[in-house]
């Protein structure tokens, strides 16, 4: 029985084309080795031509286009008809689609990604609550950075469905502060004092201009709206030293910035509430004591 | 804070002439609104600059070497010795971004007639040392205004901002150290009147020259104004006005005109 085993397997072995097959594998080890060699030499030409997504997206395309030839050669050297690669493939998709819905999804997705191109790598976006840099953008997902250095994976699918703002689209953005300034205050100077600090400001863009507008009259303040424009890579700390200035300028007026007050009002009808203070000559024994004061 | 009474002996500061300091001392300068202290030690170079309160109308530019180290409360940047040499050079250099001219009061040049105006535009100090003249950094002689110049806040381009008195008279206008002169001829070919509100100097296209009297001058720019107020014919000249004097070429410009030529179409050139 043994020596049948041996007999069989060997003349299995025997049967398999070695040449064949290692000529396959060369490819495909070739196949590889091509593709990434070209992948670095396309972003060793790119980098200072283009920017990082496009040479990322070529990158990739001159990577994948290479080892699908190779993987086609490889297949035919192999002696597989591509007819009957790409029925069979046909039938798998289906099977595979049903299987795997979500990652086609996002495939997809990624393609209208790149299509629609409303993000690039590099450009700082927010989606749902999670804001950062883009450091890729891959078959399934997108990959961010966020500013607290934490690496976020987000699904195609996703960024097609959901609203997703770019943050470095344009290279200027406004910022809205709420300046509250208390009911005594004159409106127009404060709003003088405002549209000073922005001409003041070397962060503060002169045109577009800014503007002040009052939004509300609040429960302890008259609400403004001061708008102010700034480069998109200086928008926090331009806004930080804005409102340190606004407050240091409101102080430097006298001008309150109020905080919530409540006004007790006892109607015109009524007397006045009555304030008496307790003092110990005042207060009434209201009772014995129940412990022995002389202990 | 280092004041011009306690430096009696200031001198007047001049651009591109070097200076040789020795290990321990430091180059003061008041110009503009800014002082700045450049200090050589056995091992580095150390640079501080501050801005000078508003209201300080500086006329000259003050220089003076001490062998005191500046106030430690400054920042300082420091920065290691490229190679042996000791000298350090300060040369002017346009914005590298575009200037807008903005005249306080508007000017109106009248349909199919042309002038000239005298822009005296803010420099920034480059600051070069070594044998080799490594450059170290390059500071604005004051804080510049940023604005932006383009159709609409999607398309366009952030530029520095300064107001302008826009003199029609060459003798007017004020000659500082620090700033350059550059004449703009401008001519109005329309049918209706042109209002001068802002005008966008490509500085980065100019190159500044010396004159004997120590002024800084570049060549003229002529701006052509045909069919709308939106678009414009702007060209370099090649060399300075004859009321510039005998001049000699201190630095090139930044970025050279395209085209060959010196013609640029421009957008937005009248805001």
């Amino acid at each position: 029985m043994p020596e049948q085993i041996a007999n069989s397997f060997s003349a299995f072995v025997g049967n398999i084309a070695w040449g064949k097959w290692i000529g396959v594998c060369f490819l495909l080890v070739l196949g590889g080795l091509l593709a990434s060699f070209a992948a670095r030499s396309v972003t060793g030409f790119m980098e200072d031509r283009a920017s990082r997504h496009h040479t990322v997206m070529v990158r990739r395309l001159v990577f994948y286009l290479i080892l699908t030839i190779f993987l086609i050669a490889a297949l035919r050297e192999a002696g597989f008809s591509l007819d009957v690669v790409l029925g069979a493939a046909g039938i798998l998709t289906v099977a595979i689609g049903f299987a795997s819905q979500t990652s086609a999804s996002n495939m997809i997705s990624g393609l209208f990604l790149l299509l629609e191109k409303p993000f690039e790598i590099g450009n700082v976006i927010e989606v749902e609550t999670t804001i950062g840099e883009v450091v890729a953008i891959d078959m399934l997902s997108v990959k961010l950075r966020t500013p607290e250095n934490l690496y976020v994976r987000i699904p195609n699918e996703t960024l097609i469905k959901t609203r997703v703002v770019n943050r470095s689209r344009f290279a200027i953005r406004r910022v809205d502060l709420t300046v509250g300034i208390a009911y005594a205050e004159d409106v127009s100077r404060v709003e003088d004092i405002l549209l000073g600090l922005a001409r003041q400001d070397s962060n503060s863009l002169e045109e577009p201009k800014s503007f002040v507008l009052v939004t509300a009259f609040g429960p302890s303040s008259v609400d403004l709206q001061f708008s102010f424009w700034l480069p998109s890579n200086k928008v926090l700390e331009g806004k930080s030293q804005m409102m340190v200035a606004i407050k240091r300028a409101l102080d430097e007026h006298d001008v309150e910035i109020p905080f919530p007050h409540t006004s007790v009002y006892a109607g015109s009808h009524s007397e006045p509430f009555r304030v008496e203070l307790l003092t110990p000559e005042h207060s009434r024994n209201t009772g014995e004591l129940d412990v022995d004061q002389k202990g | 804070m280092t004041t011009a009474a306690e430096q009696p002996e200031m001198k007047d500061g001049e651009w591109a002439l070097p200076h040789a300091l020795n290990p321990g001392e430091t180059h003061y300068h008041e110009l503009s609104h800014t002082q700045v202290w450049v200090t050589l030690l056995d091992q580095e170079w150390q640079i501080r600059y501050q801005r000078m309160p508003d209201d300080v109308d500086q006329q000259r530019w003050l220089q003076t070497v001490s062998q005191v180290l500046p106030d430690s409360e400054l920042k300082e940047q420091r920065f290691v010795r490229p190679d042996a040499g000791t000298q350090v050079n300060y040369l002017p250099v346009m914005s590298e971004l575009p200037m807008v001219i903005r005249p306080y009061q508007p000017l109106t040049i009248p349909a199919d007639s042309e002038c000239t105006i005298y822009v005296g535009t803010l420099l920034w100090m480059r600051i070069q040392v070594g044998d080799k003249g490594t450059r170290l950094l390059e500071l604005p002689l004051a804080d510049p205004s940023m604005t932006w110049v383009g159709r609409n806040t999607m398309e366009g381009e952030l530029c520095y901002s300064a107001a302008t008195f826009a003199r029609l008279v060459l003798d007017a206008v004020p000659k500082r150290p620090w700033r350059a002169i550059t004449p703009v001829h401008i001519v109005n070919r329309q049918d209706a009147p042109l209002l001068l509100e802002r005008f966008n100097l490509p500085t980065p296209l100019l190159s500044l020259h010396r004159n004997d009297m120590g002024q800084l001058w570049t060549p003229g720019v002529t701006v052509t104004c045909e069919t709308g107020m939106n678009s414009a014919r702007l060209r370099v000249d090649h060399n300075l006005i004859a009321a510039a004097g005998k001049c000699t070429l201190v630095s090139a410009a930044r970025e050279q005109s395209s085209r060959g030529g010196l013609v640029r179409a421009y957008d937005r050139m009248f805001g």
